[in-house]
């Protein structure tokens, strides 16, 4: 059995056979051992139907023999269907484990593999090319097993029917077993040609799309579909080739197999006819050598289907066969904790085409002193910094680390001391929660370090000045009664204070929501209602579908303004977003999801084709819906008419007599002592909605609920809550200075000795920059030694050391006040800026 | 069959009056209206207050602004104070170059009465333009000319003696 630490690029797919599937196989063995006596018990049971009860003329006989004959075929149906949910557990079983392992040691590769790799390539190679060696593996011991297993046992049996039948008749074997090897070989070899197909195939993809810009903005659409025309071509060929050899090898299998019945027909015919045979041993030899047949048949599929996985499973491993350029984790000890000092040391760096970025640099950082890298862009600050960090593979010269020499630790050795924020960080789908913890888990994982508390999650959102972000997402959330039963009566009592304290304060900032006017914030939904519904049915989403309220719409003359107002929203959305990607920026403000694009543009077609009144009533449904959620405020394509403003707010008290009488209970009416589930906390505090968005009307509606929320003791619940939040696939939901914000928490989170920065607050404002600097310097410096890339130069007057570097090379270095007084570089540098 | 000019956009909406402004302005009014579209439904309006920053000295905030009503002042800190320089009224475009690139702004713009602005952030801009990378160029073409303009003009006001030690600097066209 493969050893669990080999690395999946070094095992062999008979590895997995029994990787992790030793009792499975060993059942599948039981059962198969069951299901051969069961195939061939009906081959004697129809002998002795023929000879003995039939011509005996013996019906007890017949009776005991068809119900032998009729168990032996459940029993084998039976185990095939065993045979079968076995063979598809391992299979899968043994692919999740591929996957894995090869996602695993992907991960850990170098950073020089991925910049020649296309993301579709490993893509491929994990969604696609795997599964074939893994159809292999489920059935790599059952059905050689089985089927030879059978195969002997037919075998055997003809052997003692008729030696001499049995031995022409199965002389066509042998020859085919010369033969299909070689038409196997071929075929293998247009597979190995189709799997490097296939991935430079799936590579062109991803890199047209990723591309695409690029191709709609030069047009260059003919020239794309040259090339993806020839790879196809190319593509189609090598599997007409495998295809074709694979057809040969079935073909001549056929050829040969069909050979033996011809041969018991010449010969057991004539020794019957001659006496020298009974009927019943014929009729037995023949179902017998029928029988032969679909054992050889899987036999002759299970060897085209391992020389596929095989050929699949090789070549996908070696194209992965990479070292990573350090190992993972020490294997003799625990990870070092290291006293950050760093030295650098005749450092060099080459890139993979022989351009030196990095020459002959040299410093030495005491643990605990912070230093800044300046100097122009391609100067080489960045490259550094990533060398220091084990993130570019040094070409020359010495980085240590406490005294070791970072090309020799590990990864862990190095997760466990160091933390770095690279320039542009990446922020994972997930939560806020998830991402401050990355690295701290990371580490926790490897060495066993206590997880963060709440508390040091809250303090370092303080340090970095996420908190008030945080706090954003918290009071962006909905509350459910289920869940937060008790919360949402304390919110009642803070909008009360809010009020009180607030409510004439904010009256520019929120829309306060009044019973007596129109609600530009709001969806008209919202307007009409004026409250949430109780019931599922008479939810926003499905009012456009609730014939009750349709009924309303009718008779209060509403229906087809909206229809209308609901055509020139889809046609103006469609319009200016009808060919953009699905990204948060487009649609946010857009009344429609990016998903419900393609049926909006469909409904859109046929409005321009067949007209307003002629659209069928599913497509009117649709405008009705998009009409319904139209917010004056966010939604800017179309304007409100002042008659329809009118006719809503009229509605609006006309809804509400008509729902109270006729189905008392199916809304809940905006009340101040109610809490609206509908709405989010902030909306719920303010009992409105904001109407600003600039930074200070952002701010002063922050600080007014930040202060009542601290009276009641809420601010750390609310940002718990707002650490739930899910940021989106690469954070796309927070901006960029909230990206590097959380980035920096993360790293601050983890508290590492050695902190690497490039550029990490490039994006913020100058509070947040300044706040940033200020916590580095008070609280990090002695603590943890610091490599900052610095742009911006005036933040760096109290590192303890400036590096100057131009060229690859440092050409400067000191304190802030020596070098100025220097009058060099950094003066210079400083002087431009 | 009714015609589709009975859904046609109303004249007066937001986005119809945002692309009206963006092709006043110099930096969008050479683009196409496929992107033009884009950009104006992109932009949001934004009103601050008397006293109201709309951007601060030293920050990237990475939008910018066309004054649609209003007056906003341009200050620079120095030896400790705000040092008022110019003002900006309605039909003001401020902050193109900070579309293009992440850069800190020199100065601080503050509103002297209630002053309502088109606004635009870099994220938008940048995104948008992925979508149409052979507007690029008119995008550069219309900052290059519009340095150079500027420069021609200052050359034309201020250049000889009148601006005293400045003609050493000068020269912002050959950046």
């Amino acid at each position: 059995m493969a050893k669990a630490d080999r690395p999946i690029v070094k095992r062999s797919l008979f590895s997995w056979v029994f990787d992790g599937n030793l009792r499975w196989q060993f059942l599948l063995l039981a059962i198969i051992a069951v299901a051969v006596f069961t195939r061939v018990l009906p081959l004697e049971m129809q002998k002795r139907i023929v000879n003995q009860a039939i011509s005996l003329r013996k019906v007890d006989l017949l009776l005991t023999y068809c119900a032998y004959y009729l168990a032996a075929v459940i029993v084998a149906s039976a185990c095939k269907f065993l045979i079968n949910v076995l063979e598809t557990h391992i299979a899968q079983q043994s692919l999740a484990r591929m996957r894995i392992a090869l996602y695993e040691h992907i991960i850990t590769l170098p950073l020089s593999f991925f910049r020649n790799t296309q993301p579709g390539t490993v893509v491929n190679s994990i969604v696609n090319e795997l599964a074939v060696p893994s159809n292999f593996i489920g059935s790599a011991m059952s059905t050689p097993v089985s089927n030879v297993l059978t195969l002997l046992a037919f075998a055997a049996y003809l052997l003692w029917l008729n030696p001499l039948l049995a031995a022409i008749s199965l002389s066509a074997y042998p020859a085919a077993m010369i033969v299909l090897p070689y038409l196997q070989k071929r075929a293998n070899a247009a597979n190995q040609e189709r799997v490097d197909v296939s991935r430079t195939f799936s590579g062109r993809i991803a890199e047209s799309i990723g591309g695409i810009h690029e191709i709609h903005g030069n047009g260059a659409y003919r020239i794309e579909k040259a090339k993806f025309d020839r790879l196809v071509e190319q593509l189609r060929k090598i599997r007409v080739v495998w295809s074709l050899y694979r057809f040969a090898v079935k073909s001549t299998n056929n050829f040969f197999t069909s050979l033996g019945p011809f041969l018991v027909f010449i010969l057991g015919g004539y020794l019957t006819i001659k006496g020298q045979l009974e009927l019943g041993s014929l009729v037995a030899f023949l179902s017998a050598q029928e029988k032969l047949y679909d054992p050889w048949k899987e036999l002759i599929e299970f060897y085209q289907v391992y020389q596929d996985g095989r050929v699949t499973y090789d070549r996908t491993m070696e194209f992965f066969d990479v070292e990573p350029d350090y190992p993972l984790a020490p294997a003799d000890r625990p990870a070092f904790d290291l006293q950050a000092g760093l030295e650098v040391e005749g450092l060099s760096f080459y890139t993979d085409g022989g351009i030196r970025l990095l020459d002959d640099i040299n410093l030495r950082l005491e643990p605990g002193e912070h230093l800044a890298l300046v100097g122009f862009s391609g100067s080489g600050k960045s490259t550094l910094a990533l060398c220091i960090g084990q993130l570019n593979k040094y070409s020359g010269g010495h980085v240590r680390i406490g005294g070791q020499e970072v090309a020799g630790l590990t990864k862990q050795d190095m997760a466990a001391n160091v933390g770095i924020v690279a320039q542009s960080p990446f922020i994972f789908e997930g939560s806020i929660a998830e991402n401050l913890l990355y690295a701290s888990d990371a580490v926790a994982r490897d060495d066993g370090h206590p997880r963060p508390t709440l508390d040091d999650l809250i303090a370092v959102l303080h340090q970095t000045g996420l908190f008030v972000d945080v706090l954003r997402f918290g009071l962006n959330t909905l509350l459910t009664a289920e869940t937060h039963a008790d919360l949402v009566k304390e919110i009642i009592r803070v909008r009360r204070k809010f009020q009180e304290k607030y409510g004439e304060k904010l009256a520019d900032d929120v829309e306060f929501f009044n019973e007596q006017t129109y609600l530009f914030h709001s969806s008209i939904a919202e307007n009409l209602i004026f409250g949430a519904a109780s019931r599922a049915d008479f939810a926003y989403a499905e009012l456009s579908r609730n014939d009750y309220f349709l009924g309303f719409l009718e008779q209060s003359g509403l229906h087809p303004l909206l229809l209308r107002l609901g055509a020139q929203l889809a046609q103006q959305t469609v319009d200016i977003l009808g060919n953009l990607p699905a990204e948060t920026v487009f649609f946010e403000q857009s009344p429609m999801n990016a998903d419900e694009l393609p049926d909006y543009k469909a409904v859109v077609d046929r409005l321009r084709r067949r007209g307003f009144e002629d659209l069928a009533p599913p497509d009117r449904d649709r405008l009705l819906h998009l009409a319904l959620r139209f917010t004056p405020a966010l939604h800017k394509t179309v304007a409100l008419p002042a008659d329809l403003q009118r006719l809503l707010l009229g509605a609006r008290t006309a809804l509400r007599e008509r729902v109270s009488r006729d189905l008392p209970g199916v809304f809940a009416f905006y009340s101040k002592s109610d809490y609206i589930f509908s709405q989010t906390i902030l909306n719920n505090i303010l009992f409105g909605k904001t109407k600003r968005a600039t930074p200070q009307a952002q701010e002063a509606i922050a600080h007014s609920i930040i202060q009542v929320l601290i009276e009641r003791d809420l601010l750390e619940t609310i940002v718990e809550i707002g650490m739930h939040y899910n940021v989106g696939s690469k954070g796309e939901k927070l901006s960029g200075g909230q990206r590097q914000k959380l980035a920096v928490a993360r790293v601050f989170l983890k508290s590492p000795r050695l902190l690497i920065m490039d550029e990490a607050t490039s994006a913020l404002d100058n509070t947040s920059q300044a706040r940033i600097q200020n916590l580095l310097e008070t609280r990090w410096k002695r603590r943890s030694t610091l490599v900052a890339v610095v742009h911006r130069l005036d933040t760096i007057r109290n590192f303890d050391r400036i590096a100057v570097m131009k060229a690859g090379k440092i050409i400067e270095m000191g304190t802030y006040d020596e070098l100025i007084a220097r009058k060099g570089a950094l003066y210079e540098l400083v002087g431009r800026k | 069959m009714s015609s589709l000019d009975e859904s046609s956009p109303t004249p007066s909406c937001e986005y119809q009056e945002n692309l009206d402004m963006l092709r006043q302005t110099y930096f969008f009014s050479g683009l196409p209206l496929e992107s033009l579209k884009i950009f104006a439904y992109l932009c949001t309006r934004e009103k601050f207050k008397e006293g109201d920053y709309l951007f601060r000295q030293g920050e990237d905030d990475g939008e910018a602004f066309y004054i649609l009503c209003g007056k906003a002042q341009l200050e620079r800190l120095a030896g400790g104070g705000a040092l008022p320089l110019r003002l900006f009224e309605a039909g003001a475009f401020i902050g193109g170059l900070t579309l293009i690139g992440e850069t800190r702004r020199l100065y601080s713009l503050k509103a002297l009465q209630e002053t309502v602005c088109l606004v635009l952030n870099r994220e938008k801009f940048a995104k948008t333009l992925d979508q149409f990378p052979g507007q690029r160029p008119r995008i550069f073409k219309a900052v290059v000319d519009a340095i150079t303009d500027w420069e021609e003009r200052f050359l034309e006001g201020m250049a000889g003696e009148a601006c005293g030690g400045c003609a050493t600097k000068m020269g912002v066209s050959l950046l």
